[in-house]
Protein backbone atom coordinates (compact mmCIF):
# COMPACT_ATOMS: atom_id res chain seq x y z
CA UNK A 1 0.00 0.00 0.00
CA UNK A 2 2.75 2.42 0.96
CA UNK A 3 5.45 2.97 -1.61
CA UNK A 4 8.60 4.75 -0.54
CA UNK A 5 9.19 7.45 -3.08
CA UNK A 6 12.01 9.80 -2.22
CA UNK A 7 10.88 12.70 -4.32
CA UNK A 8 7.65 14.54 -3.65
CA UNK A 9 5.11 14.73 -6.47
CA UNK A 10 5.96 17.53 -8.91
CA UNK A 11 2.61 17.26 -10.62
CA UNK A 12 0.44 20.19 -9.44
CA UNK A 13 -2.72 18.14 -10.03
CA UNK A 14 -1.39 15.43 -7.72
CA UNK A 15 -0.61 18.01 -5.05
CA UNK A 16 -4.09 19.52 -5.41
CA UNK A 17 -5.67 16.08 -5.15
CA UNK A 18 -3.63 15.28 -2.02
CA UNK A 19 -4.68 18.52 -0.38
CA UNK A 20 -8.30 18.03 -1.37
CA UNK A 21 -8.59 14.36 -0.32
CA UNK A 22 -6.04 13.82 2.44
CA UNK A 23 -6.07 17.04 4.45
CA UNK A 24 -9.75 16.73 5.50
CA UNK A 25 -8.75 13.55 7.38
CA UNK A 26 -6.63 15.65 9.75
CA UNK A 27 -9.07 15.85 12.72
CA UNK A 28 -9.48 12.06 12.85
CA UNK A 29 -5.79 11.39 12.35
CA UNK A 30 -4.94 13.83 15.12
CA UNK A 31 -7.33 12.18 17.59
CA UNK A 32 -5.85 8.79 16.73
CA UNK A 33 -2.30 10.17 17.05
CA UNK A 34 -3.15 11.53 20.48
CA UNK A 35 -4.28 8.08 21.64
CA UNK A 36 -1.08 6.57 20.27
CA UNK A 37 1.43 9.11 21.59
CA UNK A 38 -0.57 10.16 24.66
CA UNK A 39 0.50 13.79 24.42
CA UNK A 40 -0.43 16.71 22.16
CA UNK A 41 3.10 17.77 21.13
CA UNK A 42 4.07 14.27 19.96
CA UNK A 43 0.65 13.83 18.33
CA UNK A 44 1.21 16.96 16.23
CA UNK A 45 4.67 15.81 15.19
CA UNK A 46 3.39 12.33 14.37
CA UNK A 47 0.53 13.64 12.21
CA UNK A 48 2.85 16.02 10.37
CA UNK A 49 5.41 13.29 9.73
CA UNK A 50 2.68 10.94 8.51
CA UNK A 51 1.36 13.59 6.10
CA UNK A 52 4.85 14.23 4.74
CA UNK A 53 5.45 10.53 4.18
CA UNK A 54 2.03 10.16 2.59
CA UNK A 55 2.69 13.11 0.29
CA UNK A 56 6.04 11.69 -0.79
CA UNK A 57 4.41 8.37 -1.59
CA UNK A 58 1.18 9.74 -3.01
CA UNK A 59 2.07 9.00 -6.65
CA UNK A 60 2.02 5.32 -5.62
CA UNK A 61 -1.51 5.57 -4.24
CA UNK A 62 -4.20 4.35 -6.62
CA UNK A 63 -6.99 6.89 -6.89
CA UNK A 64 -10.36 5.47 -5.97
CA UNK A 65 -8.93 2.95 -3.48
CA UNK A 66 -9.22 3.40 0.27
CA UNK A 67 -7.40 6.64 1.11
CA UNK A 68 -8.48 6.59 4.77
CA UNK A 69 -7.03 3.13 5.32
CA UNK A 70 -3.88 4.14 3.42
CA UNK A 71 -3.40 7.19 5.64
CA UNK A 72 -3.96 5.18 8.83
CA UNK A 73 -1.45 2.62 7.67
CA UNK A 74 1.11 5.37 7.23
CA UNK A 75 0.19 6.91 10.59
CA UNK A 76 0.54 3.64 12.49
CA UNK A 77 3.77 2.72 10.68
CA UNK A 78 5.22 6.14 11.40
CA UNK A 79 4.26 5.75 15.03
CA UNK A 80 5.82 2.31 15.28
CA UNK A 81 9.04 3.42 13.57
CA UNK A 82 9.53 6.82 15.12
CA UNK A 83 7.79 7.03 18.47
CA UNK A 84 7.63 3.59 19.94
CA UNK A 85 11.37 3.61 20.50
CA UNK A 86 10.92 6.19 23.20
CA UNK A 87 8.42 4.12 25.12
CA UNK A 88 9.08 0.88 26.87
CA UNK A 89 5.88 -0.98 27.52
CA UNK A 90 4.27 -4.41 27.61
CA UNK A 91 3.57 -6.09 24.28
CA UNK A 92 0.51 -8.00 25.40
CA UNK A 93 -2.39 -7.58 27.79
CA UNK A 94 -2.39 -9.39 31.12
CA UNK A 95 -5.87 -10.74 30.73
CA UNK A 96 -5.77 -14.29 32.07
CA UNK A 97 -7.95 -13.30 34.98
CA UNK A 98 -10.34 -11.12 32.97
CA UNK A 99 -13.42 -13.12 32.11
CA UNK A 100 -15.86 -12.22 29.34
CA UNK A 101 -18.53 -9.72 30.36
CA UNK A 102 -16.22 -8.45 33.10
CA UNK A 103 -17.77 -5.02 33.48
CA UNK A 104 -21.34 -6.07 32.75
CA UNK A 105 -21.27 -8.73 35.45
CA UNK A 106 -19.69 -6.42 38.02
CA UNK A 107 -22.15 -3.64 37.42
CA UNK A 108 -24.95 -6.18 37.80
CA UNK A 109 -23.44 -7.52 41.03
CA UNK A 110 -23.21 -3.96 42.35
CA UNK A 111 -26.93 -3.57 42.04
CA UNK A 112 -26.99 -1.52 38.85
CA UNK A 113 -30.26 -2.25 37.06
CA UNK A 114 -29.87 -3.30 33.44
CA UNK A 115 -31.59 -0.11 32.33
CA UNK A 116 -29.14 2.04 34.35
CA UNK A 117 -25.87 0.67 32.97
CA UNK A 118 -25.75 3.24 30.21
CA UNK A 119 -26.13 5.94 32.82
CA UNK A 120 -23.12 4.68 34.77
CA UNK A 121 -21.04 4.56 31.58
CA UNK A 122 -22.10 8.10 30.70
CA UNK A 123 -20.87 9.36 34.07
CA UNK A 124 -17.30 8.18 33.43
CA UNK A 125 -15.29 11.31 32.54
CA UNK A 126 -13.88 11.54 28.98
CA UNK A 127 -10.29 11.51 30.17
CA UNK A 128 -10.80 8.29 32.13
CA UNK A 129 -12.07 6.52 29.01
CA UNK A 130 -9.13 7.94 27.06
CA UNK A 131 -6.62 6.84 29.74
CA UNK A 132 -8.18 3.36 29.74
CA UNK A 133 -7.66 3.05 25.99
CA UNK A 134 -4.19 4.59 26.13
CA UNK A 135 -3.16 2.07 28.80
CA UNK A 136 -3.61 -0.84 26.38
CA UNK A 137 -0.45 -2.25 24.79
CA UNK A 138 -0.08 -0.61 21.40
CA UNK A 139 -1.12 -3.54 19.16
CA UNK A 140 -4.34 -3.89 21.14
CA UNK A 141 -4.85 -0.15 21.39
CA UNK A 142 -4.53 0.29 17.62
CA UNK A 143 -7.01 -2.53 16.94
CA UNK A 144 -9.65 -1.09 19.30
CA UNK A 145 -9.04 2.44 18.04
CA UNK A 146 -9.37 1.43 14.40
CA UNK A 147 -12.51 -0.66 15.02
CA UNK A 148 -14.44 1.31 17.60
CA UNK A 149 -13.33 4.90 17.05
CA UNK A 150 -12.66 4.87 13.31
CA UNK A 151 -15.15 2.16 12.33
CA UNK A 152 -12.82 0.19 10.07
CA UNK A 153 -13.77 -3.37 9.07
CA UNK A 154 -11.58 -6.23 10.29
CA UNK A 155 -10.17 -6.72 6.79
CA UNK A 156 -9.13 -3.07 6.64
CA UNK A 157 -7.57 -3.24 10.11
CA UNK A 158 -5.65 -6.34 9.08
CA UNK A 159 -4.26 -4.43 6.09
CA UNK A 160 -3.50 -1.29 8.08
CA UNK A 161 -1.63 -3.19 10.80
CA UNK A 162 -0.28 -5.86 8.42
CA UNK A 163 -1.48 -8.75 10.59
CA UNK A 164 -3.86 -11.67 9.87
CA UNK A 165 -7.60 -11.15 10.49
CA UNK A 166 -7.45 -13.72 13.30
CA UNK A 167 -4.94 -11.53 15.09
CA UNK A 168 -7.23 -8.52 14.67
CA UNK A 169 -10.12 -10.46 16.20
CA UNK A 170 -8.04 -11.70 19.11
CA UNK A 171 -6.61 -8.25 19.83
CA UNK A 172 -10.07 -6.70 19.72
CA UNK A 173 -11.56 -9.26 22.06
CA UNK A 174 -8.70 -9.14 24.55
CA UNK A 175 -8.22 -5.39 24.24
CA UNK A 176 -11.90 -4.77 24.93
CA UNK A 177 -11.78 -7.02 27.98
CA UNK A 178 -8.76 -5.16 29.36
CA UNK A 179 -10.58 -1.91 28.67
CA UNK A 180 -13.56 -3.13 30.69
CA UNK A 181 -11.29 -3.91 33.61
CA UNK A 182 -9.79 -0.42 33.50
CA UNK A 183 -13.25 1.14 33.27
CA UNK A 184 -14.42 -0.91 36.25
CA UNK A 185 -11.50 0.45 38.29
CA UNK A 186 -12.56 3.96 37.32
CA UNK A 187 -16.17 3.26 38.23
CA UNK A 188 -15.06 2.05 41.66
CA UNK A 189 -12.57 4.85 42.30
CA UNK A 190 -15.06 7.52 41.34
CA UNK A 191 -17.80 5.95 43.42
CA UNK A 192 -20.16 5.60 40.46
CA UNK A 193 -21.66 2.45 42.00
CA UNK A 194 -22.93 2.00 45.54
CA UNK A 195 -21.00 -1.13 46.41
CA UNK B 1 -29.11 -19.19 29.45
CA UNK B 2 -29.04 -22.24 27.21
CA UNK B 3 -26.58 -23.49 24.58
CA UNK B 4 -28.04 -21.20 21.97
CA UNK B 5 -27.50 -18.22 24.29
CA UNK B 6 -23.86 -19.18 24.80
CA UNK B 7 -23.39 -19.44 21.05
CA UNK B 8 -24.98 -16.03 20.53
CA UNK B 9 -22.92 -14.36 23.26
CA UNK B 10 -19.74 -15.78 21.77
CA UNK B 11 -20.54 -14.11 18.48
CA UNK B 12 -22.00 -10.88 19.75
CA UNK B 13 -18.83 -8.83 19.22
CA UNK B 14 -18.62 -9.98 15.60
CA UNK B 15 -22.33 -9.24 15.25
CA UNK B 16 -21.98 -5.69 16.60
CA UNK B 17 -18.88 -5.11 14.48
CA UNK B 18 -20.91 -6.06 11.41
CA UNK B 19 -18.53 -8.87 10.59
CA UNK B 20 -20.96 -11.82 10.33
CA UNK B 21 -22.53 -13.19 7.19
CA UNK B 22 -26.01 -11.83 6.61
CA UNK B 23 -27.71 -15.16 7.43
CA UNK B 24 -25.89 -15.66 10.73
CA UNK B 25 -26.39 -12.04 11.63
CA UNK B 26 -30.13 -12.38 11.07
CA UNK B 27 -30.29 -15.49 13.29
CA UNK B 28 -28.58 -13.59 16.08
CA UNK B 29 -30.89 -10.65 15.63
CA UNK B 30 -33.90 -12.95 15.94
CA UNK B 31 -32.47 -14.53 19.07
CA UNK B 32 -31.83 -11.11 20.64
CA UNK B 33 -35.39 -10.03 19.90
CA UNK B 34 -36.70 -13.06 21.78
CA UNK B 35 -34.16 -13.36 24.62
CA UNK B 36 -34.00 -10.67 27.28
CA UNK B 37 -30.73 -11.68 28.97
CA UNK B 38 -28.86 -11.90 25.65
CA UNK B 39 -30.36 -8.61 24.52
CA UNK B 40 -29.11 -7.02 27.74
CA UNK B 41 -25.58 -8.31 27.17
CA UNK B 42 -25.58 -7.23 23.55
CA UNK B 43 -26.93 -3.77 24.35
CA UNK B 44 -24.22 -3.27 26.95
CA UNK B 45 -21.48 -4.30 24.53
CA UNK B 46 -22.93 -1.86 22.01
CA UNK B 47 -22.88 0.93 24.63
CA UNK B 48 -19.22 0.20 25.33
CA UNK B 49 -18.37 0.56 21.64
CA UNK B 50 -20.27 3.84 21.54
CA UNK B 51 -18.52 5.07 24.69
CA UNK B 52 -15.08 4.46 23.21
CA UNK B 53 -16.07 6.06 19.91
CA UNK B 54 -17.60 9.16 21.48
CA UNK B 55 -14.93 9.80 24.10
CA UNK B 56 -11.77 8.81 22.28
CA UNK B 57 -12.33 10.36 18.89
CA UNK B 58 -13.53 13.80 19.87
CA UNK B 59 -10.25 15.67 20.45
CA UNK B 60 -10.03 18.90 18.50
CA UNK B 61 -6.86 19.28 16.47
CA UNK B 62 -5.14 22.56 17.35
CA UNK B 63 -6.02 25.31 14.88
CA UNK B 64 -2.40 25.88 13.85
CA UNK B 65 -1.77 22.24 12.89
CA UNK B 66 -3.41 22.42 9.46
CA UNK B 67 -1.31 25.45 8.53
CA UNK B 68 1.81 23.81 9.92
CA UNK B 69 1.21 20.76 7.75
CA UNK B 70 0.39 22.86 4.69
CA UNK B 71 3.66 24.70 4.94
CA UNK B 72 5.60 21.48 5.57
CA UNK B 73 4.01 20.06 2.40
CA UNK B 74 5.00 23.18 0.47
CA UNK B 75 8.62 22.43 1.32
CA UNK B 76 8.68 18.67 1.85
CA UNK B 77 12.45 18.40 1.39
CA UNK B 78 13.06 19.83 4.85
Amino acid sequence: MEREARTPPEDPALRARFERDALPLLPHLYAAALRLTRNPADAEDLVQEAYLRAFRGFSGFTEGTNLRAWMYRILTNTFINAYRKKQREPVTVQDEEIEDWYLYDRLGASGVESSAEAEVLQRIPDEDVQRALEALPEGFRMAVLLADVEGFAYKEIAEILDVPIGTVMSRLHRGRKALQKALWETVRERGLVER
Amino acid sequence: MNDECLKVLEQVELFLDGELEAGVSLEIQHHLEACGPCAGHSEFQRQLKTLVRDRCGCDQAPAHLLERIRSALADPSR
